[in-house]
Parts: structure tokens; C-alpha cells; sequence
């Protein structure tokens, strides 16, 4: 849920709670005031009556004429009482109005009246706002009362959401977006609002300082890597120097040549780190027209000789095909994508590689993995072969990254497949 | 045959003179870019390896002086940056091989007589060994004046083994030698080994002796 539609919940509901509140209240106050209003005139028109009635002294037959005026009056009444106490009275009575044919309620004003010498009971009524009506119109009002307040709240809301919030969201999508290794920094606009500039100077600031630790770590492996070729140089001429020497025993050969082996592993791994590095720092930047199945076909040649030596059957398919990329890239890529099948192919099994549509697929069968999803992770190694430096699928998985190619690997019918799209 | 060596790393100067001198190379060396100025114009050399990077300089500096001089020197550049671009530089300035540390010696050696047959007998691109001879332009070889058939692996284990006489090249070197960066894939004992079979069977059918020596646990020496 959005900020806004929060807050504009909260609003809506205290809105409505109040607008139905106030149907009972306003409905029993306009009734207060139209019952005092009309009291008012009721015990006005009851003492002009009787002011009236005193200057009718012309009437000899008082009796009979106040009978009549009973009788013709709609909302005069007046009929000789045996009460003698002086009062007043209001009631709101429902009676049949004989005009509108209906039920109606009537406010009515009972006096004990002494019309010459005698006492009267004066009933002076008159017609009410119909409470249902009342009800209704006030209703109606608070209705549409709701439907504006509920409209106006939304059309400000959505508004509001696109103007007010636009740099955060501009923000947002910005950070999205944001990838550390692309060795950019983030930018930020400013806003005139308080909060989203220092919303944007905290974001800038803490992508600037992550960008510079990952730019530094980045040159820290490239300069280690290369720091570390001139012991490397130094310890594999000492082996070779020391070789020469015509008193070594067997077993002191024996270790010399596992020291070399291990010698070469350190450097095969710190020729890998500098690659990856490499690649990251973006030192394979020029682009050219690749033909895929020219250099397929060298990297197939290049190791035809220790596949036959493993006893491996290639099969290939290599159909005609180019890219624009960069041809180092694409040479490591299947090549490690290669010496991956072949050393993870055991003795008289079978390497089918294939080129066809962009797409490069070599596929080698062995048993299925443990762990699948963490193939291309670096250091990542079946324990078996120690040979390896584990880092040849990270360096494809880098190559695949930076290039936006799809990678892909499966394991089916008891092969591993690995395939790459190339693009454009 | 006279070779300078020009490198600060101290430790590695003195194994590489060492391997070298074995093969009566007379070796001279520089540790700074200056030194190497001074003895570079003194002097005329066969061969001189040459390390990028410097304490004082850029070895690409001396390398461009070098050539504007119209020195004939032979130039192998020695560097721990294997990057393309010094690699293209280097040649294209006149360089002529190009070595990325670390390397194995009996490499270094190979890329030394290499450099140096082609820059002092020109016209002549033939090795011998006793009574093997090898044609390096029809990469052809020849025991007792007969044709000896090899594959293109067993001819290049030959040369690098002739290179290299009297040394113990390891498995590994010869390896890297022969397979480059796919010598990873390789178990090298089966893949070396049958290499190695099939050159003796093939020489000693052509009625050379067999010069091949193993030594047990690391390698072979070629030796008469």
C-alpha cells in the first residue's frame, strides 16, 4: 500500500464518521429550532386571537358564534372548558390533513382561555416539516456531501502522487537500476523538496563510497595478481636450476616435480584472478566481427590431441555463424566452456559441441552434479580433480554478464549441457 | 654467444644466467633501465631479455632507443603484465618474442636460440645434433641423411629437447611447451609419455641413437 493511500484512509474514514454523526445531530437540531420558531408563532396567533375576541363586542350571542368559528376554523379551535386554571400547553400531535391527504404532524398550543366572564379551552395548531422529508433532504445532502468529499480526497491524492512524489519515485527507479560493477556514479537531481534532497545526498553519497571500496578492490586483485607473477617467476626457475643437479635422489625428484606441478596451479590460478579482473576493469572493450565457427573449430584443434589422448569421442556440429564482440572474450569463453567438458569427462566418454543460430552448446556426459545452481560460482570444484583451478565457469559467467548473453546449463539424458546465445 | 639480461628482480636474474651460462651463453646483466642504457650502446649482444617494468623506467623506452639506433640486437620482452597491449607494442616496436612471467627456463632457452638462429645465421636454418638434423624452415628432420616422419608435436618436442640438450626438462615445461594453456587439461605423464615413446621409436628406426634420457620422476634430458 502507498504512503498516500494510507493517510488517505485514515482521512476518508474520519470524514464519513463525521458526516454520519452529524445526519442525527443536524436532523435534531433543525428540529429544535423549527419546534421553538413555530411555538413562538403559535402563542403569537393565541394572543391576537384573544385580542381579537375582545373587540368583538358587538356579539351578543358569544356562545354561539365561538361554536361557529370552531367549527369553520381548520387551525382554531375553541370549546367551552369546566377547567378554571390558566395555562398553556405544547404538543406535537399527528392528525389526517384533509388537503394533502395524509398523515401529518402538527404542532399544537392547548391554552385555558376566560372569554368574557367564562372559561374556553383554545386550541390553535399548525402544520410541521414532515420528518421522513426532513430526514430525506438532510440525507441527501450528506450524500453528495460523501461523494465530493470522497471524489476531491482521491482526484488531490492521485495528483498529489504524481507531483509530489515524482522525485521519489524518479529516485527509486534510479536506485533500481543502479549496478555497482558498472563503474558509474550515482546521480542526483535536485528537488526543492527538503526531504528528497537529503534523501538523494545519502543515496549519492553511499553509492559514491561503495563505488569507490569496489573500484579499489577491484585494482587491489589486479595489482596482487600481478605482484604475485615475479615470486611465482622466481620460485619456478629456482625448480628448473635445481633439477640440474646431478645428486638428487628419486625421491628428492619426486618432490621437485610436485613442487613444479604445484608451482604451475598458483600460477594457472593467478593467471585466472587477473582474467577475471580483467574482465571486470572492461580491458576487452574493442568489438569486431567473430566468425564463431572459425573459432570454434581452433579451440576444437587445440584440444582434439588430449581429448584423443583421454580417449573422449568429440562430435561437433558447427554451423556458420558471426557475432560483433570482442575475439579474446569469445576465445576464453569457449575455451573454458571446453576444457570444462574435457576434464570433467571421464575416460572413453562422449563431448558433442554445437554452433548454430549465435547459440554455442557443448554438452558431456558424466553423473549428474550435487549442486547444480552453484556451478558457475567461483572456487566452485568437484573435489575429484584438483587439477582445476575453479574459476573457469566464473570467467564464462563474467564474459556472459558483461556481454548480456544468456547462459544456461542442464543436466538431460545423462549429458551436461552448457550453452551460451550470443548477441548481436 | 652474448646475452643481457635486463631485470631488477635480483633472484630471478641469477637463475636465469645460471640456466644460461650452462649453455655456454656469457650473460650480462642489468637491474636498472640506466645500467641497461649504458651497456646497450657500449656493447652488441645476441640476444637481450628485456623486463618491462623497471625501477627507473619503462623497458618499452629502451627497446624504441634500441631500434632507432638500427641495433640488430635480438629482443625478447620478460614481463609480469600479460596484457595484450604490451604484447602488441612490444612487437610492434621490434621486439621479437614475447615472454610472460613466470615461465619455465628450458622455455626461455628455446625462445633464446630461436631468436638467436634467426637473427646470426641467416640463411642457415638447420640444427644439428650428432646425426640428427633438423630443417627449421621445411620442419622437416633427418637422421643419418634419412627422413625421419614426425607429427607436428613430435617435431616441436625434438627442437625444444635439441634446445635444451643436456638438461632436465621437466614434464610440466615440456607441457606448457607443447599444449600452451590447454597443458591444464593434460594428464601429463600419459600425454608426454606417448609423445616421447613415439620420437624414440621413430628416431631410432631412422637408425639415430636414442638420446632421450628419462629421469625418473621429473622428466627427460636429451644428452649424446
Amino acid at each position: 500500500m502507498r504512503l498516500l493511500q494510507v493517510s488517505l484512509r485514515s482521512l476518508l474514514l474520519y470524514s464519513l464518521v463525521l458526516v454520519i454523526i452529524s445526519i442525527p445531530v443536524s436532523l435534531y437540531s433543525i428540529r429544535e429550532i423549527l419546534n421553538e420558531e413555530v411555538d413562538e408563532s403559535l402563542t403569537l396567533n393565541s394572543q391576537q386571537f384573544l385580542e381579537h375576541l375582545k373587540n368583538f363586542e358587538y356579539l351578543d350571542d358569544l356562545e354561539t358564534d365561538l361554536h361557529v368559528l370552531d367549527q369553520l376554523s381548520y387551525n382554531i379551535h375553541i370549546k367551552p372548558t369546566a377547567a378554571t386554571i390558566q395555562k398553556n400547553s405544547f404538543e406535537t400531535v399527528i392528525q389526517y390533513d384533509s388537503i394533502e391527504h395524509e398523515e401529518r404532524p402538527f404542532r399544537q398550543l392547548s391554552s385555558n382561555v376566560i372569554v368574557k366572564g367564562k372559561p374556553y379551552l383554545l386550541t390553535i395548531s399548525m402544520s410541521l416539516v414532515d420528518n421522513d422529508d426532513l430526514i430525506t433532504a438532510i440525507g441527501i445532502v450528506q450524500i453528495i456531501l460523501i461523494v465530493l468529499l470522497t471524489g476531491g480526497l482521491l482526484f488531490i491524492n492521485r495528483s498529489l502522487s504524481k507531483k509530489l512524489w515524482t522525485p521519489f519515485y524518479k529516485t527509486i527507479s534510479r536506485l533500481k537500476a543502479y549496478e555497482l560493477d558498472k563503474n558509474e556514479a550515482f546521480e542526483v537531481e535536485k528537488t526543492n523538496i527538503i526531504e528528497f534532497d537529503d534523501l538523494n545526498t545519502a543515496i549519492g553519497n553511499l553509492t559514491e563510497r561503495n563505488r569507490k571500496v569496489f573500484l579499489h578492490q577491484k585494482e587491489f586483485i589486479e595489482n596482487a595478481s600481478h605482484e604475485l607473477q615475479t615470486p611465482l617467476a622466481i620460485f619456478q626457475s629456482k625448480l628448473d636450476v635445481l633439477m640440474q643437479s646431478s645428486a638428487l635422489s628419486e625421491s628428492s625428484a619426486e618432490t621437485i616435480a610436485e613442487l613444479e606441478a604445484t608451482a604451475q596451479r598458483m600460477s594457472r590460478l593467478n593467471k585466472n584472478l587477473l582474467l577475471l579482473s580483467k574482465i571486470d576493469n572492461e580491458q576487452f572493450i574493442e568489438k569486431e566481427d567473430v566468425d564463431l565457427q572459425a573459432t570454434t573449430l581452433d579451440v576444437i584443434a587445440k584440444i582434439r590431441d588430449i581429448a584423443d589422448t583421454n580417449q573422449l569421442s568429440m562430435i561437433n556440429s558447427i554451423e556458420a555463424g558471426r557475432t560483433l564482440a570482442n575475439k579474446t572474450l569469445i576465445e576464453v569463453l569457449i575455451t573454458n566452456l571446453l576444457h570444462n567438458a574435457v576434464r570433467h569427462t571421464s575416460v572413453g566418454g562422449s563431448i558433442h559441441v554445437m554452433v548454430k543460430d549465435k547459440t554455442f552448446e557443448v554438452a558431456n556426459s558424466g553423473k549428474p552434479l550435487s549442486d547444480p545452481e552453484r556451478i558457475f560460482e567461483r572456487f566452485r570444484k568437484d573435489s575429484a580433480n584438483s587439477e582445476s583451478t575453479g574459476l573457469g565457469l566464473a570467467i564464462v559467467k563474467k564474459i556472459c554478464d558483461l556481454c548480456s548473453y544468456e547462459q544456461h546449463y542442464e543436466y538431460k539424458a545423462d549429458l551436461h549441457v552448457f550453452s551460451v546465445k550470443f548477441w548481436p | 654467444m652474448k646475452i643481457l639480461i635486463i631485470e631488477d628482480e635480483k633472484e630471478l636474474v641469477k637463475s636465469m644466467a645460471q640456466y644460461l651460462r650452462q649453455e655456454s651463453y656469457v650473460c650480462e646483466i642489468a637491474y636498472t633501465a640506466h645500467e641497461a642504457n649504458e651497456k646497450v650502446f657500449l656493447f652488441e649482444y645476441d640476444c637481450i631479455l628485456l623486463d618491462i617494468n623497471l625501477p627507473d623506467g619503462n623497458g618499452l623506452k629502451i627497446l624504441e632507443k634500441l631500434k632507432d639506433n638500427n641495433k640488430t640486437d635480438g629482443v625478447i620482452i620478460i614481463t609480469a603484465k600479460n596484457s595484450l597491449d604490451d604484447k602488441v607494442r612490444g612487437l610492434n616496436l621490434g621486439a621479437d618474442d614475447y615472454l610472460a612471467k613466470p615461465f619455465f627456463l628450458p622455455e626461455l632457452v628455446a625462445r633464446v636460440s630461436a631468436v638467436i638462429r634467426r637473427k646470426r645465421f641467416d640463411g642457415n636454418t638447420k640444427i644439428t645434433f650428432q646425426e640428427i638434423t633438423v630443417d627449421l624452415l621445411g620442419k622437416t628432420v633427418h637422421a643419418h641423411d634419412q627422413a625421419v616422419d614426425l607429427t607436428r608435436k613430435e617435431y616441436d618436442l625434438l627442437v625444444f629437447l635439441i634446445a635444451n640438450k643436456n638438461r632436465v626438462v621437466s614434464k610440466n615445461a615440456i607441457a606448457e611447451h607443447l599444449s600452451g594453456d590447454d597443458a591444464e587439461l593434460l594428464d601429463k605423464f600419459d600425454f608426454i609419455y606417448t609423445h616421447i615413446k613415439n620420437l624414440k621409436k621413430k628416431l631410432s628406426e631412422a637408425g639415430a641413437i636414442d638420446y632421450i634420457q628419462t629421469v625418473y620422476g621429473l622428466g627427460y634430458k636429451f644428452t649424446a
